[in-house]
C-alpha cells in the first residue's frame, strides 16, 4: 500500500494524492493526521534490528509498516483539538504524540518522501543561516546573510528556511532524489539543487531562488515541505517513478 | 579562545571554567543573566562566517573562538525577566540574544560542545534508540502503545518492565507494578513507552571526542539518579573499564550523532550483553567527576581548546 499522510488544511497533498492515483499507484490511501492522532488502536515495537508499526484508524483502515510500498509524508504537526485534559497535561501529550510520530516516521520503510527528523515530521527545517551557509558549500549563489541581537523578531520567515518575507515572488526548484524538476534551468544550477538535497539528506526539496531580473538563480531558501503544486505534471512523474522504486534505506 | 556560555555557577560549566583556567587558555564567559550588557552580530558571506560579541565595554571577533561550551537554561525563565511582561522590549532583546548565539553556533566551525542541531535525537527516545541499534548496540525490546492488553502481554512475555516518557522531557523511569496495571486503561488517552527490563550494571560513558570516561553505578533503584525514590536504596558510583570493542562503539555513536560530548547509558548483563539505553546530548558531568575524580572537566577544556570542529 502507498500512503499520503497529510494535514488537513494541504491541499497540495490532496492535489498530489489524486495525481498519485492517476499515475497508477496502486492501492494508494490518503490518511489525515486527526485520524492518526484519535486513532483507537496503535502499536510501535522496537528490538535490535527490527521496527514494526501498527495502526487501526477509526474508519477501520490499518497501516501496517511490513505492507507500506511507498510513502508520501506531508504531516507538518499533531492536531491538539481531539487533546481535551488540562493545558500542562495537553503540552505533555503533544510532546509525547510528536516523539512517537518522529520514530514512527522514521521507522517507515523506504522510499519516504520525507522521512521525519527531530526538527520536522515531514523533514528538517533549518534555519535560513543553516540554508545558507550549504547553499554556499554546493555552489549556488546566495545573497549576504545578516543576524544581530537586535533584529530576530523582523524575520520570522527565516525559521522556516527562508531569506525574503512570503510575498515575495520566488520560482521553485524541486529534487526528487537527486532527480531535478524545474523550467529553464542553468546546468550549474541543477548541480547545485542536486548537491543541497544531497547536504541536507532531503530526498525531497524545493529550492527557492529570486525572481527578479537582477539577480537571476539567486538562492533565498529551500524546504522539505514545498507546495506541490507548482511542479506540475513533471514533478507527479518523478513523485510516482521516486515512490514505485525500492530505495537503500536503513531498514 | 573559548567561549562558556550559561550561567557560570552551574557545576559543570563551573568545573569546565575551572580546568580551562589552570590551563592558562584564554575564555570568554557568555553569563546569560548579565544578557542586559552583552550584543552578538553575525554574517555569512561568500561561505564565511563573521562577526562580534560584545560584553560589558570589551568586544570579541566571533572568529577568533576556536571551542564553544553550550550549556543554556530557557533565557525566558531567567530570574532577571521575572518582572517583565510576555513582550516586553527587554523579553524580546533577551530572546534574540540567544537566538542569535543559538544560530550562530550552527554555522560557526568552531568546535560546539554541542550545537543544538545534534542535540535533537534526544527529542525522541524511539527514535533515538533506533539511531543507537545502527552503531551496532543492543536495545531493550521497547512497546509503544494505547492498547492495555499489549501491555499485558508484552509484561508476560518480559515479566518485568519500566515505562519512562517518549520525549525529551525528563521523567523518572518507573518499574510496572500492580498499582499501575490497576490504571492502565488511562493509556487509550495517550500512548505510553514500555521497555523490558534489563537486569545488569548501569554504566554511564562520557565521551569527548576520543576520550572516554565509563562510571559504574551500583544502586538497588530503578533509576540510579533518584535513590531516594526506592526506599533503602542508595547508590555508588566508581570507574569501569569497558572492553576496546565497547569503547570503539561509544566513540563511534557519539560521532555519528554528530556530538562532540555525550553521556551514554549503557546496561551490561550478568552474561556481558551490552544494552545502549540512551544518549544524552547536554551530560551534567559533575555527578559523575565529583564521586570518581575522572578528569571529565579537564579533557572537556583539553578539547575546546584543541580547535575547529569535524562535525
Amino acid at each position: 500500500m502507498y500512503l499520503v499522510l497529510y494535514n488537513s488544511y494541504d491541499t497540495a497533498a490532496l492535489w498530489a494524492f489524486r495525481g498519485l492515483k492517476a499515475h497508477g499507484l496502486n492501492p494508494i490511501e490518503l490518511v489525515d493526521a486527526d485520524s492518526l492522532v484519535c486513532n483507537p488502536y496503535f502499536e510501535h515495537r522496537i528490538k535490535t534490528n527490527q521496527v514494526s508499526t501498527k495502526i487501526k484508524l477509526p474508519d477501520g483502515r490499518q497501516i501496517n509498516s511490513e505492507t507500506t510500498l511507498g510513502v508520501l509524508n506531508r504531516l507538518q504537526s499533531i492536531p491538539t483539538a481531539q487533546l481535551k485534559a488540562s493545558k500542562a497535561d495537553n503540552l505533555y501529550a503533544l510532546q509525547e504524540l510528536t516523539a512517537l510520530f518522529v520514530s514512527w516516521l522514521y521507522s517507515l520503510p523506504r522510499p519516504v518522501l520525507n522521512p521525519a527528523t527531530p526538527q520536522g515530521l515531514s523533514g528538517e527545517f533549518k534555519h535560513a543561516s543553516k540554508w545558507i551557509l550549504m547553499a554556499n558549500s554546493a555552489g549556488l549563489t546566495t545573497a549576504k546573510y545578516e543576524q544581530d541581537s537586535y533584529d530576530a523578531d523582523k524575520a520570522p520567515f527565516r525559521w522556516i528556511g527562508r531569506l525574503v518575507p512570503p510575498e515575495t515572488p520566488v520560482k521553485t526548484v524541486f529534487v526528487v532524489y537527486s532527480q531535478v524538476v524545474g523550467k529553464d534551468i542553468p546546468p550549474e544550477v541543477a548541480e547545485g539543487c542536486r548537491r543541497i538535497a544531497e547536504l541536507a539528506e532531503t530526498p525531497l526539496l524545493g529550492i527557492e531562488f529570486s525572481d527578479s531580473f537582477n539577480d537571476p538563480w539567486t538562492f533565498v531558501g529551500a524546504t522539505p515541505f514545498p507546495d506541490l503544486t507548482l511542479g506540475g505534471e513533471a514533478l507527479l512523474d518523478e513523485l510516482a517513478h521516486a515512490l514505485q522504486s525500492k530505495r537503500e534505506g536503513h531498514r | 579562545m573559548i567561549l562558556l556560555c550559561g550561567i557560570p555557577s552551574e557545576p559543570p560549566i563551573a568545573l569546565v571554567r575551572e580546568e580551562i583556567a589552570k590551563l592558562g587558555l584564554p575564555y570568554v564567559t557568555f553569563n546569560q543573566r548579565m544578557f542586559d550588557d552583552m550584543d552578538l552580530s553575525f554574517n555569512i558571506s561568500e561561505g564565511q562566517v563573521k562577526g562580534k560579541l560584545r560584553v560589558g565595554q570589551v568586544i570579541y571577533r566571533l572568529e577568533d573562538f576556536k571551542g564553544v561550551y553550550i550549556r543554556l537554561m530557557n533565557d525566558q525563565l531567567l530570574p532577571e525577566l521575572k518582572n517583565e511582561h510576555a513582550n516586553s522590549p527587554r523579553r524580546r532583546f533577551c530572546l534574540a540574544l540567544h537566538d542569535t548565539l543559538i544560530r550562530w553556533c550552527e554555522v560557526t566551525p568552531a568546535r560546539v560542545v554541542n550545537r543544538t542541531s545534534a542535540m535533537a535525537s534526544n527529542f525522541s527516545k524511539p527514535y533515538q534508540i533506533q539511531l543507537i541499534q545502527q552503531y551496532g548496540f543492543k536495545v531493550p525490546e521497547t512497546l509503544i502503545t494505547n492498547n492495555p492488553e499489549l501491555v499485558k502481554d508484552f509484561l508476560h512475555k518480559h515479566q518485568r518492565l519500566i515505562y519512562k516518557s517518549i520525549s525529551g522531557v525528563r521523567s523518572i523511569v518507573q518499574m510496572l507494578e500492580q498499582k499501575d496495571l490497576n490504571r492502565l486503561d488511562l493509556i487509550r488517552w495517550c500512548p505510553v513507552q514500555f521497555q523490558e527490563y534489563i537486569e545488569g550494571s548501569n554504566v554511564r560513558v562520557h565521551v569527548i571526542g576520543t576520550s572516554v570516561f565509563a562510571t559504574a553505578a551500583t544502586t538497588t533503584a530503578t533509576d540510579y539518579r533518584y535513590p531516594q525514590l526506592s526506599e533503602g536504596s542508595s547508590t555508588e558510583l566508581g570507574a569501569y573499564t569497558l572492553t576496546d570493542e565497547t569503547i570503539r562503539m561509544c566513540i563511534n555513536l557519539t560521532s555519528h550523532l554528530k556530538l562532540e560530548f555525550s553521556g551514554i547509558d549503557l546496561k551490561i548483563t550478568p552474561q556481558g550483553e551490552i544494552y545502549c539505553l540512551e544518549v544524552n546530548s547536554s551530560p551534567g558531568f559533575s555527578y559523575y567527576e565529583l564521586s570518581t575524580g575522572q578528569p571529565i572537566a579537564k579533557t572537556l577544556a583539553q578539547h575546546l581548546g584543541s580547535g575547529i570542529s569535524t562535525q
